[in-house]
């Protein structure tokens, strides 16, 4: 059997190494842009291939897939599949694990994904505007001080989302400033390349409570929901900082249990169930759009909040990186056993299967990312066996330079913890994330907070908080609405 | 004491100035003398001036920045963030008492022994200065390259604690109240205690913590809890009312006496009277009613501004005190005259007894960390017992709180306290 690998971040790798550990013994082929040394060990073990190139031209992925003889295509990120990789591949007859281009929309176009899941009244919906310039947007960001989430329209690699919260009246000039100044760049630079959504910009109600992503399989008739992971965007210690990627995940059983014997998870059985439900509702309704059929992997970027309890914050027309890492960490059913069940459409008969370890994952960056990319590129990283050997370190975004392997600007490295609890298994990811040093000097960081005591406290604390606000307005039949009452208009109510 | 307040926006376009200035009017109850802010951005500007921080309000509109530095001081004499050299600033809220490796020259100022002793403008050199000082005290300091440092010595006798605004920066100030005014709403990310002897650098690419090695010795300051801290932060963790209500149930549980009412006295005894009055059944009245605007009285620097303060802010209530046995609670006793004052109104008003309780130890000797405490010949703790002070301010009885059940109160153990002011008794730096 040959499979062809698209992607070369850290969660292709992951993905790679659940491969190479079927039962069929692929033989693993690759394309990305960059050459990642983990996937590159195990294309070279299986006796395949690794190709640099464009992952994102429909014709150079289907050519070389024709070319190996693929027996089907995993797409690892979601520009391939915004940009038709799967329809390409499709039209060729070969297989494909991959969002296609109509369904992927739920991902690409964040306008589109809120406007489906209001039409189709799927819970966990946010109130949100979208706008096609910058200068629709103004009179109503001028118009309305509140808290809100500033995004561009379409999914840019993550990036360019700011969340301002707006609740002291005092500060509020200030804050419209910013708001005004960066729905502007969204407008103007983030989206300048992307023409492909006809809305540039979204506003979205801002909210709070803990975080988690709920990835799923599906065949397009049923879902199969793996356990939920929880990602941290903060780039340093203490939630402070920019926004990144994730710098790491943590993960124990379905519901994120404190540890395997341990009663306390960030989410109840009755949530989990809830968020699968919402992400099954969204893979639906978007087939029902387009009347395109959902093979690969969906994924819920979701929050416990106040307002609604599960909330959809966007979706993934792919695997979460890092959530990817933790997830096929604990898989033990055959990756290619249910890749085949997606192709066949016969994911009914499959029954997915984790252990049901605490998992940590860190991610291990160079200074400069997320924001200066250009200074965290092409430093030289310290390699021993030690490290290339270790199958708990997950090889992110690197390349080969010249035989030196550099940093690529992203995350260098994800180190994966595993253990009986949370904070153990974080210590281990710690003591992986020690042995990532550059070899000149230039400075690396990584989240030690991320799966301790002090933090799983915080997180739960905060699920509790939520819940409780969620619950209450349950009892009063308030889920999901907003009633204000305005001096003069009276009773407005929205939801 | 002093307040000290630093803000970090990583993303240049924020205006930092209203922060700054909301920042440091929630640091206000720590220093009302003289205030400074200092913004970065494209270039340095400060504002400073005498009085409250509210003035700053006015005309600010100009300054822009992403990051400032900012403090408000008790002292009219010192004028604070001031500059170490061309590039750096530094707000300091304590007392650095010794520097490793460099000779106090006594003919200089304090703020110019520092600026001998202090070399360089890099993270380093501001981590190797303040690895060197010795002493109790917070500090923040920002340089030329748009980098703020904040540390706590290593006795972390001076409070200091980081906040989060987000994906978009970081704040450190004395207490956490300032969070709360300006910051990130607190159940999404609830301020964090800076530890003794860590040192937290932000600069344009990263934000990360260092520790000062070896420091296990502690030495937080108690007076925070009894009077300095405002009652809705946490100091070292702890939060300052849980702190003030136990110190008003002990005081009821050391008492047997029959009274109608509780009184606290404003504003910081109010939590003491309540406690008191839950703990005892003795109901809690309002006692006082404050003529302009709240002062703090004993942070006044002369006695007649203070006495002005007291009359003030302090008018009896007659319906309250009539034919009434009182319980009469305050936070401290320096030299005895505020209290004079108010028994003898509240005796004059009618008030059958009137039992006074101090929610602190008595106030015996001077504070080398900073804290303004009058000369030791003006502290009537240090010279009268209570029988004596009772008589003096002509209470019915008179009973502090003592240091034991300070320590209990604050739920640090007694070593870990500074307590010099209480017990003559200093810890080493």
């Amino acid at each position: 059997m040959k499979v062809l690998l698209v992607g070369g971040a850290g969660r292709e790798h992951a993905i790679a190494i659940s491969l190479a550990k079927s039962s069929y013994s692929p033989r693993i082929y690759c394309i990305s842009e960059m050459i990642n040394i983990g996937i590159k060990k195990l294309v070279e073990q299986s006796n395949g291939e690794y190709f640099r190139g464009n992952i994102n031209d429909p014709n150079v992925v289907s050519n070389i897939a024709e070319k190996i003889g693929a027996d089907f295509v995993f797409i690892g990120p979601e520009e391939p599949n915004f940009h038709g990789v799967p329809d390409k591949l499709e039209e060729k007859g070969i297989p494909c694990i991959g969002a296609n281009k109509a369904v992927s929309e739920i991902e690409m176009s964040k306008a589109h994904m809120r406007d489906i899941q209001w039409k189709y009244k799927i819970p966990g919906r946010l109130w949100y505007k979208k706008f096609k310039t910058f200068e629709e947007a103004l009179p109503y960001i001028e118009e309305y001080a509140d808290s809100i989430a500033l995004k561009p329209a379409r999914q840019v690699g993550g990036k360019g989302v700011k969340v301002i919260e707006d609740i002291q009246v005092y500060l509020q000039d200030d804050k419209k400033k910013l708001k005004i100044a960066h729905a502007e760049s969204i407008v103007k630079e983030y989206m300048k390349d992307y023409d492909d959504t006809e809305y540039k910009l979204l506003i979205e109600e801002r909210v709070w409570g803990p975080e988690y992503t709920l990835q799923c399989f599906t065949d397009g008739r049923s879902i199969l929901p793996m356990p939920i992971v929880q990602d941290n965007k903060h780039a340093f210690d203490g939630d402070l900082g920019m926004e990144t990627g994730g710098m790491g995940s943590i993960s124990c059983g379905l519901t994120l249990k404190y540890g395997i014997d341990d009663e306390r998870s960030l989410l109840t059985r009755e949530e989990y169930e809830k968020s699968a439900e919402i992400v099954k509702m969204m893979v639906d309704a978007i087939q029902k759009e387009t009347g395109k059929k959902y093979h690969g992997v969906v994924a819920g970027q979701m929050m416990l909040t106040p307002v609604w309890g599960p909330t959809i914050i966007e979706m993934y027309s792919r695997f979460g990186d890092p959530e990817a890492i933790n997830v096929l960490k604990a898989l033990k059913t055959d990756l290619i056993e249910i890749c085949e069940a997606i192709i066949s459409e016969k994911l009914n008969t499959i029954k997915l299967e984790f252990d049901e370890n605490a998992i940590v994952v860190k991610a291990v960056c160079p200074e400069g990312y997320p924001n200066r990319r250009d200074l965290a590129k092409n430093h030289p990283i310290k390699i021993n066996n030690d490290i290339i050997n270790n199958e708990n370190i997950i090889w992110a975004s690197v390349d080969i330079n010249n035989g030196a392997i550099v940093t690529g600007g992203s995350r260098i490295v994800e180190c994966i913890g595993i253990g009986n609890n949370i904070p153990e298994a974080s210590l281990k990811a710690e003591n992986l994330c020690e042995k990532i040093s550059l070899e000149d000097g230039w400075r690396v960081f990584h989240r030690s907070d991320i799966g301790s005591e002090k933090f799983m406290e915080r997180r739960f604390s905060l699920a509790n908080l939520a819940r409780e606000i969620y619950q209450y307005r349950e009892r009063k039949g308030l889920l999901g609405k907003r009633i204000i009452w305005m001096p003069g208009k009276g009773l407005i109510e929205v939801g | 004491m002093t307040g000290i307040l630093g803000i970090y926006f990583f993303d240049e376009r924020w205006n930092v100035c209203n922060f700054g200035v909301y920042g440091l009017m929630a640091l206000q109850h720590r220093g009302e003398e003289t205030f400074g802010l200092e913004i970065i951005g494209n270039s340095r500007n400060k504002i400073e001036g005498e009085g409250l921080v509210e003035k700053i309000l006015i005309n600010n509109k100009k300054i822009n920045g992403h990051i400032c530095l900012g403090a408000v001081s008790p002292s009219i004499s010192e004028l604070q963030p001031f500059k170490l050299n061309d590039s750096v600033s530094l707000a300091i809220d304590g007392k650095i008492i010794s520097i490793e490796d460099y000779r106090w020259d006594s003919t200089l100022s304090y703020e110019n022994n520092l600026r001998r002793a202090f070399k360089g403008n890099k993270i380093e050199d501001a981590i190797d200065f303040f690895s060197r000082c010795k002493g109790g005290f917070s500090y923040i300091v920002v340089n030329d390259k748009k980098e703020m440092i904040a540390g706590r010595s290593s006795l972390g006798t001076k409070p200091l604690a980081l906040g989060k605004m987000g994906f978009e920066g970081g704040i450190i100030a004395s207490e956490t109240c300032v969070m709360e005014v300006i910051g990130e709403r607190v159940p999404i990310s609830p301020a964090e205690n800076i530890e003794p002897g860590e040192i937290r650098v932000f600069t344009p690419l990263s934000a990360y913590s260092e520790c000062i090695e070896n420091c296990t010795k502690r030495a937080y300051c108690s007076f925070e809890y009894v009077y300095l801290a405002r009652p809705d932060s946490y100091i070292n963790d702890i939060p300052v009312y849980r702190v003030r209500r136990r110190i008003g149930e002990i005081l009821a549980e050391k008492d047997d006496i029959d009274a109608d009412v509780v009184i606290g006295v404003p504003e910081t005894a109010i939590p003491f009277a309540m406690a008191y009055s839950n703990k005892t059944g003795i109901p809690v009245e309002k006692g006082f009613e404050i003529t302009g605007r709240r002062v703090r009285s004993a942070m006044k620097p002369n006695q007649l501004e203070r006495l002005k303060g007291v009359q003030l802010k302090l008018n009896v209530i007659s319906e309250v005190v009539r034919g009434k046995r009182i319980i009469l609670i305050d936070d401290s006793i320096v030299r005895g005259n505020t209290l004079a004052n108010i028994v003898y109104l509240m005796k004059e008003k009618g008030a059958k007894e009137v039992h006074v309780r101090i929610g602190s130890p008595r106030i015996i000797s001077h504070c080398p960390f900073g804290v303004e405490i009058p000369p030791e010949d003006e502290l009537i703790g240090r010279h009268l017992n209570e029988e004596k002070i009772a008589e003096v301010i002509g209470a019915d009885s008179f009973r502090y709180l003592s240091i034991d059940d300070l320590a209990e109160a604050i739920g640090i153990k007694s070593e870990e306290l500074c307590l010099g002011c209480f017990s003559n008794s200093y810890p080493e730096v």
